[in-house]
C-alpha cells in the first residue's frame, strides 16, 4: 500500500472522529437527541475504526513475522492500553456520566477523555485480534478457519446487537451472541501450533510475554467489566466498540493464557525438537552436498562439522582407508578433523590402536566406548594422555567394504545416546554414497577421456588413408574404407611410383581395434618406404614380411595384396600375402586371381619366399581390378549367412561397364542390402581400378 | 550373437580340442585359455577338430599362431582336422596349410602323432 493510501486511511478517522466529538459535545450540552443523527454518529465511529484497523494491519504486515516478537509487541500494546486506562482513571472526573447535568466545558473535557480512551483501547484490541488471527491461522487445518470465522461472526453479531438504533438492549440476543463469542474464543484458544516450531530460546520469551499479557489483559478485562467512570465513558461513547474491545481483550486473555501453559509444557521437549530439527536441516544440507561430488573435501568437512554440532561432540574426525594395489597394505588418511590434533589421532591409530582398528575392520559395526579410560579396548589411551570421555566410531561402508570410519568423542562417560548413533550412521552413509559417486564419476570421466583419445586415433587413422587418389588419364580409381569400430585394422594405399607406375596395396591386420590400428600404421610406413626401393610386388612383400616378423606379436599377422600398375606397359603385376583374391574383370569374364602366398608375419623369409608368387596381367581396355578385404566377403546377414565370393563376383560382373566409382558404390550397396539391419562386424575396404587404355598419343 | 564352445578330451597321449560355432575376436580368448591349460598341463600333442566350427576370423587364427611355437619347441604339434570347405578356405587363403598339418579326420591326425612316437 502506498504511503498516500495509508495517509488517506488515517485522514478519514481524523475528520470523522472530531466530527463525532463535536456532535457529542453539542448533543450533551443541549441535551437534544435526533435518532437519525445518532445513526450517522455510529456509522462514523464504525467507519473510523474500520479504517484504523486497516491501517494497523497494514503497519503490522510491514513488521517481522516471528512468534515471540509478535507477542512482545502485543504486550507493549496492552501496556499502553493499561497506561491509558490508568491515566483516564487519574485525570477523569470521578462523577458518573449523566445527561444534561454538565456544562459545555465539562462535557467537552469529558468527551475528550472518552474519545481518547476509546481510541486507544479500540486500536489495541484491533491489534490483539490481528495478531491472534495470524497465530491461529499459522499451520492451519481446514477446521481452523471455520472456528475463527465463527468467532468473528459472533463478535460482530454481539457488537451489532449493541447498536443503539436496533433497541435490542433488553432482549436476550446480545448476551447470547456474547456467550457464543466466548465459546468460540475458548475453542480458538487451543490453536497454538506455532509454538511447536519455536526454538527453546523463543519459547522462553513466549512464556514470559504470554504470562505478562495474560496478567495485563486480565486487569483490562476486570476494568472493562467494572462500573468505573472511564469504562462507562467508553460505553457511552459507543456501546458496540466497548463490546468489541471487551471480547477481544477477553480473547487475548484466554489465548495468551493458553499460550503460556502450552509453551510451558512444550519447554521440556524443546531441546529434542530443536535437535531433531537441526538433524533434519543437516541431512537436507548433506543430501545436497552428496550430489556435488566435486566438493568431496567440502562434504567431509561438513559432515565433521555437523557431527560435532548435532551430537554436541568434543572432537570429530574421519578416516578413509585405501588398500595399496600392489602391496595390499592398508593406508589410513585422516580426511577431516575437528578439535583434535593429528598426534591425538595417531594415539588412537598406532601401537595398541591397531587392535582397535583391527576390531573395526573385522566387525564393521558401530563401536561405542562408554569410557575411554576403562574400556579394555581403549584402556591404553589413558597412559598416553588421551582425554577421558566416550568414543563413538561409525564404519563407512560401500558395497559391504569398509572404506573408512567416522569417530566422535564426548567429554563425559556414557555420553552418546541412540540418537547420536543414528544420526552419525546417517552421516556416514551419506559420505559412503558420496565416495561411491565420486568414484563412479571419476570412472566415467576416465571413460570419456579414453573415448576422446580414441576419437583422436580415429582422425589420425583416417589421415593415414590416401586423401586423394591419383588422377591420370588412362586409369580410374575408386576406394573406400569403413571401420566397424572407432579404429580399424584395414589399410589401403595408392602410391605414385617412378616411370608412370602406380603401387596399389590393400591389407588387413588380424584382430580389431587399437592394436590392429597400430599395426596398420606400421604397415603403411613399411609399404610406403619399400615401394620406392623394391621393383616387384613380390620383393616388396618379402621384405615387408622380414620387417614385420620381428615387430609383430606372435598371434598377429597381416594379410595384404600389393600390385604395381605399369601404365606404359598396360600391365598389372601383383603378389598376394594371404589376402583375399583380387577380382579381375576382363571382357565377359570375371575371375578371382588367387596367386599362391602366405600372410605377413606368419613365417620366416625362406618359407615366405618359397610360397609367394607373382602374377602379371596384361590389361585390355575396360579391364577392372577389384581389391577388397574379408569384411566384404564375410559380412553376415541376420541369419548368419555370409555374403561370400560368389555374390561379390556376380555383382562385380553385372557392373562390368560401370565406372570405377559406380562399381565401388554398387558393391557397397549390395553388401549393405545383404546385411540388412545389422552393422558391419568387420572393417570393410574396397579399391576399384579401371583401366581405360592408354591415352592416344 | 556369436556362439562358441570348446570341448576338450584326452586320448592316449593326444589332446583333442573340439571347436564349435564362431571363433572370432570375442571368442578367441576362450581358445587361448584352452591352449594355456594344455601348456601348463604339459600336453603338447594337440589335435583341433573343426567339424562344428562355422567360422574363424583372423583373431581366431592368431590364437594358433600364438601357441604353436611353444608347443613345437616341446616336440609337440597342433594338427587341424575335419574342416568344412568354408573354414578351410580361410586357412588356405592365408597360407596356413603350409604352417599346419590339416587332416580330413581326427583319427588320421591322432595316428600321425602315434607314428612319430614310435
Amino acid at each position: 500500500m502506498s504511503r498516500l493510501k495509508r495517509i488517506a486511511l488515517l485522514l478519514i478517522p481524523a475528520v470523522f472522529l472530531p466530527v463525532v466529538y463535536t456532535f457529542d459535545v453539542v448533543r450533551v450540552a443541549v441535551n437534544f437527541e435526533i435518532a437519525s443523527l445518532m445513526v450517522f454518529r455510529e456509522l462514523f465511529v464504525i467507519v473510523s475504526f474500520t479504517l484504523i484497523g486497516l491501517f494497523i494491519e497494514n503497519r503490522r504486515n510491514a513488521l517481522s513475522r516471528n512468534g515471540p516478537k509478535e507477542i512482545g509487541r502485543v504486550f507493549f500494546a496492552v501496556v499502553i492500553s493499561l497506561l491509558a486506562v490508568g491515566m483516564a482513571m487519574i485525570f477523569q472526573p470521578p462523577e458518573f456520566y449523566g445527561r444534561g447535568t454538565m456544562n459545555m466545558y465539562r462535557s467537552a473535557l469529558f468527551m475528550f477523555f472518552s474519545t481518547l480512551i476509546a481510541l486507544v483501547l479500540g486500536a489495541v484490541s484491533l491489534y490483539i485480534l490481528f495478531t491472534i488471527h495470524d497465530m491461529i491461522l499459522s499451520k492451519r487445518r481446514k477446521s481452523t478457519w471455520r472456528y475463527y470465522l465463527g468467532y468473528l461472526v459472533f463478535l460482530f453479531a454481539a457488537c451489532g446487537a449493541d447498536l443503539p438504533f436496533f433497541h435490542l438492549e433488553d432482549t436476550f440476543l446480545p448476551p447470547i451472541f456474547f456467550s457464543f463469542a466466548i465459546v468460540f474464543i475458548v475453542v480458538n484458544s487451543f490453536k497454538q501450533n506455532w509454538i511447536v516450531y519455536l526454538s527453546k530460546r523463543e519459547k522462553i520469551y513466549s512464556i514470559v510475554y504470554s504470562i505478562l499479557i495474560f496478567i495485563a489483559l486480565t486487569l483490562l478485562d476486570v476494568y472493562l467489566a467494572s462500573g468505573s467512570g472511564s469504562n462507562n465513558a467508553i460505553i457511552s461513547y459507543s456501546r458496540p466498540l466497548h463490546t468489541f474491545i471487551r471480547l477481544n481483550a477477553f480473547f487475548g486473555t484466554i489465548y495468551f493464557g493458553v499460550t503460556f501453559i502450552s509453551t510451558l509444557f512444550h519447554l521440556p521437549t524443546a531441546e529434542v525438537f530443536e535437535r531433531k530439527q537441526s538433524e533434519l536441516n543437516s541431512l537436507h544440507n548433506l543430501s545436497r552436498l552428496v550430489t556435488q561430488v566435486f566438493d568431496f573435501n567440502d562434504l567431509v568437512n561438513t559432515v565433521t562439522q555437523m557431527t560435532s554440532e548435532v551430537c554436541d561432540a568434543r572432537s570429530v574426525w574421519m578416516e578413509l582407508f585405501s588398500i595399496h594395489a600392489e602391496t595390499g597394505e592398508m593406508s589410513v588418511d585422516v580426511v577431516s578433523k575437528k578439535n583434535i590434533t593429528q598426534q591425538e589421532i595417531d594415539l588412537v591409530g598406532v601401537d595398541d590402536g591397531i587392535q582397535l582398528r583391527r576390531y573395526l575392520l573385522d566387525s564393521r559395526k558401530v563401536l561405542l566406548i562408554e569410557d575411554i579410560w576403562s574400556d579394555r579396548r581403549t584402556k591404553y589411551l589413558k597412559e598416553k594422555g588421551f582425554a577421558r570421555g566416550s568414543l563413538l566410531t561409525i564404519p563407512l561402508l560401500s558395497h559391504g567394504e569398509l572404506i573408512g570410519v567416522l569417530h566422535a568423542t564426548k567429554e563425559y562417560q556414557n555420553a552418546f545416546d541412540q540418537d547420536d548413533i543414528d544420526v552419525m550412521t546417517t552421516f556416514a552413509d551419506h559420505v559412503s554414497i558420496a565416495i561411491e559417486n565420486s568414484r563412479l564419476i571419476a570412472k566415467s570421466i576416465e571413460r570419456e577421456r579414453l573415448h576422446q583419445e580414441i576419437m583422436v586415433a580415429q582422425r589420425m587413422q583416417k589421415r593415414l588413408l590416401p586423401q586423394r587418389l591419383p588422377d591420370i588419364p588412362s586409369v580410374e580409381f575408386a576406394a573406400v574404407s569403413e571401420s566397424s569400430f572407432e579404429v580399424g585394422g584395414d589399410y589401403y594405399d595408392v602410391i605414385n611410383l617412378p616411370d608412370e607406375r602406380i603401387g596399389i596395396v590393400v591389407g588387413d591386420v588380424s584382430g580389431k581395434g587399437v592394436s590392429a590400428a597400430f599395426y596398420m600404421a606400421e604397415v603403411k610406413g613399411i609399404v610406403l618406404s619399400l615401394s620406392k626401393i623394391c621393383s616387384t610386388p613380390r620383393e616388396l612383400l618379402l621384405r615387408a614380411n622380414d620387417t614385420l616378423l620381428e615387430s609383430l606379436e606372435k598371434n598377429a599377422f597381416i594379410s595384404a595384396v600389393y600390385a604395381v600398375l605399369d601404365v606404359p606397359n598396360a600391365s598389372l603385376s601383383m603378389a598376394r600375402a594371404g589376402h583375399c583374391p583380387v577380382i579381375l574383370i576382363s571382357g565377359d569374364s570375371s575371375e578371382l586371381v588367387r596367386s599362391s602366398g602366405i600372410g605377413l608375419g606368419l613365417t620366416n623369409s625362406f618359407q615366405f619366399a618359397q610360397v609367394t608368387e607373382e602374377r602379371e596381367i596384361k590389361l585390355k581396355q575396360g579391364d577392372m581390378c577389384i581389391f577388397y578385404t574379408d569384411g566384404i566377403t564375410e559380412a553376415r546377414n541376420e541369419e548368419m549367412e555370409e555374403y561370400g565370393y560368389e555374390r561379390l563376383v556376380h555383382v562385380a560382373g553385372e557392373c562390368r561397364d560401370c565406372s570405377a566409382e559406380v562399381m565401388k558404390d554398387k558393391i557397397l550397396q549390395s553388401v549393405r542390402t545383404f546385411i540388412g539391419q545389422g552393422a558391419y562386424t568387420d572393417d570393410v575396404t574396397l579399391v576399384v581400378v579401371k583401366w581405360l587404355g592408354k591415352s592416344k598419343e | 550373437m556369436t556362439d562358441f564352445k570348446i570341448h576338450h578330451r584326452d586320448g592316449e597321449g593326444v589332446s583333442v580340442i573340439e571347436l564349435k560355432g564362431y571363433l572370432d575376436a570375442h571368442t578367441a580368448p576362450d581358445l587361448e585359455t584352452a591352449f594355456q591349460k594344455l601348456l601348463t598341463e604339459k600336453k603338447y600333442n594337440v589335435v583341433v577338430n573343426c567339424r562344428d566350427l562355422s567360422y574363424i576370423s583372423s583373431a581366431g587364427l592368431g590364437v594358433f599362431m600364438a601357441y604353436v611355437e611353444d608347443i613345437r619347441k616341446n616336440m609337440g604339434d597342433i594338427k587341424l582336422t575335419n574342416m568344412s570347405p568354408k573354414v578351410y578356405n580361410v586357412f588356405d587363403l592365408l597360407g596356413f596349410p603350409i604352417l599346419y598339418e590339416i587332416y580330413k579326420d581326427e583319427q588320421e591326425a591322432v595316428s600321425r602323432f602315434k607314428q612319430i612316437k614310435k
